[in-house]
């Protein structure tokens, strides 16, 4: 047996293995936003359908969920069933919102129609809100707390264990 | 039912694997000649099976089986057929099973080769490729399944990620790229065989080499395909960003390369046995390791599959066959070690030494570089990257040594040479680095790392040449006829040496091209209205307006530019039309923003290279690069390609023991050995 051999040998697979698993369950395209702790840019939209506007600071009180979207973006449609049921079961708690741009209102009504909704849709005309909320694409979801902080963002498609997950955050914290 | 077949052939061929491994480990250790022999067919039955299964999933795609899971998930109706073909590996699952096909295929090849060989390593050797089989097996089999049956099949799928259908490189690249990252498997067992029997004898050592060559050949070809792809389609103009997944790559590359040289000390001295080992070792373990980058989810990066659950299960494949090796490794490596003397510094098998060093250093350099954003991450809980500045600093010197060592190495005999021997080899190829670097300097090249570069170009390429064709001049002043001489030393005998010597070329070329190209490039963004012109560089680009394409899968709009050199149209001097360039943004029904292609106009001396970066009504703005001898790079990787080819050919034995009877031994003979 050689032990140099050994010993380096095994030394080079610890460090890697441990230094790989840490990485793992991270998700890579997550880049920490610098909005992360700080209070959400406030916007005041239009709703689809009713034309009502809507003020982010009416919400004070209750933790959010923005999630923003489009119709002309695949993954939204894989996202939306996740995000209606829980909106419809968390109905109360939490508040959803979501803001669509760079589209159409009769393509969203479309949309909203086949699809089915639990929750105001907003229309963000000239994209400003995204681009204040740094909006790098679409989906992206921003959680903020009762305050109006934002706790944290998830980016792509949501699956409902990260919807919770974030909802917890944006309850506690 | 096609998802249902699918999903039989891969649990037959997990089945067959499993049995196949096991029984060929209990023929190794047994030494039963009839246990080989049906570890032989479990190997074939494997390669039917993941052939077969691959077939399956083809015939899915091309009918649009959207009840097929990995068809609903990358198939569509609008993409064109080649897309839809090659859709096979675009996305996680299907690239998995295109691991195990062409798995399958190796195997086969290597124990129908082997058939009548080496019987005294082969079970272990075939017992450890059908373990790697019965892992990739599983991983088809369970977390990576693409057979899963679709309960109410869509009408139409997404179709595969746009980047590749942008280019068809993307349809050869991967190929290349699994050629040789699968091909790695093949080396891999041969070397655990020796370790196991704690041997490896001169007779074993040629599959093992020739195992390692082939990957290696399509390996270099893949890197320099995936460069030319980034550079094709990505826009920004190069063609190598230190990604995770490049440097994944590079990584078995690097050591594969090592292995390489090594095995020819090997070859010639008996010594560096067990080194030899460990970098074939090295070489499998690492891409392993590349898959895990590519498909765990750890590292982002443009070739990253989109998260998923196989990260775990590789890490611990990784983990097992890790701790494997080292044990072995440990346990056998002074076995196998000669009893072989080191002549000392100033020799051939020196510079050999030093050679695989520095390789070793560049595999660290790369690996540390890639994996340490990880650490910073774990440790400090903070996002890092480490970008080109590391990897530049680090790799541009380690590249020029080698450079340096390429040519000094082949100048200086095997064994000890003397004072005098070495300063008739060493000087001479001081003119060649002097050529060179005046002409680069001559051509405004300042940058110190370049010139230093250049210089060592120039002596290793006087080395390569003046040693490849010294066995045809030899004949010549012998009285031979030029012809037959040539074609009897560099394409009959000196068949390894002669390709040897055409790797050597190639790699000095691909040496010079990237410092010129990296250091000597211009880039300069215009904003043109229709009509409008600029001059870059020389060149002027008149802006003639745009167009709009349209395709079922996507709508492209191009940006047209006449490019002219010595002045524009109508300007002073009256410039002569060189050639038209029309780069183009293409929208993707699947994707919100939109895809650039770049065009390029490439000849001997460089590149121009136009990139649209938006289009506003009438107005365009274009990034304009024009960088010198880029195109060499690839078509110095294409020459690498055809030396590794043509020094892999089997010559047939008679040729070869006539070879070495005949032929006397001349000074600086060979690359390696004939």
């Amino acid at each position: 047996m050689n032990r140099v051999v050994l010993i380096a040998g095994i030394l080079i697979t610890v460090a890697l293995v441990a230094i790989l698993s840490a990485g793992l369950g991270k998700d890579p395209q997550h880049i920490d936003s610098p909005l992360i702790g700080k209070q959400a840019p406030d916007f005041a939209l239009k709703a689809v359908g009713t034309g009502e506007t809507i003020d982010l600071t009416q919400f004070r009180g209750k933790p959010l969920v923005v999630n923003f979207w489009a119709t002309w973006c695949r993954p939204c449609y894989e996202e939306h069933p996740v995000l209606v049921s829980n909106a419809q079961m968390m109905q109360g708690q939490v508040q959803f919102l979501g803001v669509v741009f760079q589209d159409k209102e009769e393509k969203i009504q479309q949309f909203l129609n086949e699809r089915g909704t639990a929750y105001p849709t907003l229309v963000d005309q000239a994209g400003k809100t995204a681009i204040a909320y740094g909006v790098g694409g679409v989906p992206e979801t921003f959680f903020l707390n009762k305050d109006g902080r934002i706790v944290d963002k998830f980016v792509g498609p949501i699956d409902s264990e990260s919807l919770q997950t974030n909802i917890r955050k944006a309850m506690t914290q | 039912m096609t998802a249902s077949l699918g999903r039989i052939l891969v649990l037959l061929s997990l089945l067959v694997s499993t049995t196949g491994a096991v029984l060929g480990y209990a023929a190794g250790w047994k030494r039963s000649a009839d246990g080989l022999k049906w570890a032989r067919r479990f190997a074939f039955a494997f390669a039917l099976l993941m052939i077969a299964a691959t077939f399956v999933m083809e015939y899915a795609l091309i009918t649009h089986d959207f009840s097929v899971s990995y068809v609903a998930q990358v198939g569509s109706r609008d993409v064109p057929l080649w897309v839809t073909i090659v859709s096979l590996w675009s996305s996680l699952e299907g690239s998995i099973l295109f691991w195990g096909f062409i798995l399958g295929i190796y195997i086969a090849g290597a124990t129908w080769l082997t058939r009548n060989e080496h019987l005294d390593y082969m079970a272990y050797t075939i017992g450890t490729w059908l373990f790697c089989g019965s892992f990739f097996s599983f991983l088809i089999a369970g977390p990576a399944s693409p057979f899963h049956t679709v309960a109410i099949p869509p009408l139409d799928g997404p179709g595969p990620n746009p980047l590749l259908q942008n280019h068809v490189l993307m349809a050869i690249h991967p190929p290349f790229l699994y050629l040789g990252y699968v091909g790695m498997t093949i080396p891999f067992g041969f070397a655990t065989a020796a370790l196991l029997r704690g041997r490896l004898g001169q007779a074993f050592l040629r599959p093992m080499r020739a195992a390692l060559m082939l990957p290696w050949i399509f390996l270099t070809i893949a890197i320099m395909l995936g460069g030319w792809w980034a550079y094709e389609v990505l826009g920004w103009g190069g063609y190598w960003a230190w990604d995770p997944v490049e440097n994944a790559s590079l990584l078995p590359w690097l050591t594969a390369t090592a292995a390489l040289h090594s095995a020819l000390v090997m070859e010639r001295r008996g010594s560096l046995k067990g080194w030899t080992v460990t970098l074939v070792q090295a070489s499998f373990l690492l891409t392993i390791l590349g898959t895990f980058m590519t498909r765990s989810g750890v590292f982002n990066s443009v070739h990253s599959f989109t998260q998923s659950s196989i990260g775990p299960t590789i890490l611990v494949f990784l983990a097992a066959i890790l701790i494997g090796s080292v044990t072995l490794l440990a346990m056998r490596i002074d076995s196998l070690e000669s009893d072989s003397r080191f002549e000392g510094p100033v020799s051939r098998e020196g510079f050999f030494l030093i050679n695989n060093l520095l390789f070793v250093l560049f595999t660290f350099t790369v690996l540390i570089g890639t994996v340490f954003p990880l650490l910073v991450e774990a440790v400090k809980g903070k996002q890092m990257s480490v970008g080109r500045p590391y990897f530049d600093s680090m790799v541009v010197p380690i590249g020029a040594a080698l450079l340096f060592i390429l040519g000094v190495g082949p100048a200086l005999p095997w064994g000890r040479a003397t004072r005098d021997q070495a300063r008739r080899a060493l000087l001479p190829p001081l003119i060649g680095a002097a050529i060179v670097a005046i002409i680069g300097y001559a051509l405004g090249v300042r940058a110190p790392w370049t010139l230093v570069t250049l210089a060592f170009g120039g002596y290793a390429a006087q080395v390569t040449l003046g040693q490849m064709w010294l066995p045809v001049i030899q004949r010549i002043r012998r009285g031979d006829a030029a012809g037959p001489a040539i074609i009897d030393s560099q394409l009959r005998r000196g068949r390894r040496r002669f390709g040897g010597y055409l790797i050597h070329a190639g790699a000095v070329i691909v040496i010079v091209s990237i410092a010129v190209s990296s250091t000597m490039r211009t880039q300069q963004e215009v904003r043109l209205t229709r009509g409008e012109s600029a001059t870059v560089g020389g060149y002027t680009f008149v802006f003639t307006g745009t167009e709009q394409k349209n395709e079922p899968h996507r709508v492209s709009t191009l940006a047209n530019f006449d490019i002219f050199k010595g002045g524009g149209p109508g300007g002073p001097g009256g410039g002569t039309k060189i050639t038209h360039l029309a780069p183009r943004m293409n929208q993707y029904t699947a994707m919100r923003d939109p895809l650039g292609t770049p065009d390029v106009y490439t000849t001997l001396k460089g590149d121009i290279y136009l990139s649209i970066m938006n289009i506003e009504g009438d107005a365009v703005g274009v990034n304009v690069i024009l960088t010198p001898m880029v195109g060499w790079i690839w078509w110095a990787v294409l020459l690498m390609g055809a030396g590794g080819i043509i020094a892999l050919i089997p010559g047939s034995r008679a040729v070869a023991l006539q070879a070495r009877s005949e032929t006397p031994v001349l000074q600086g003979d060979e690359v390696g050995a004939n």
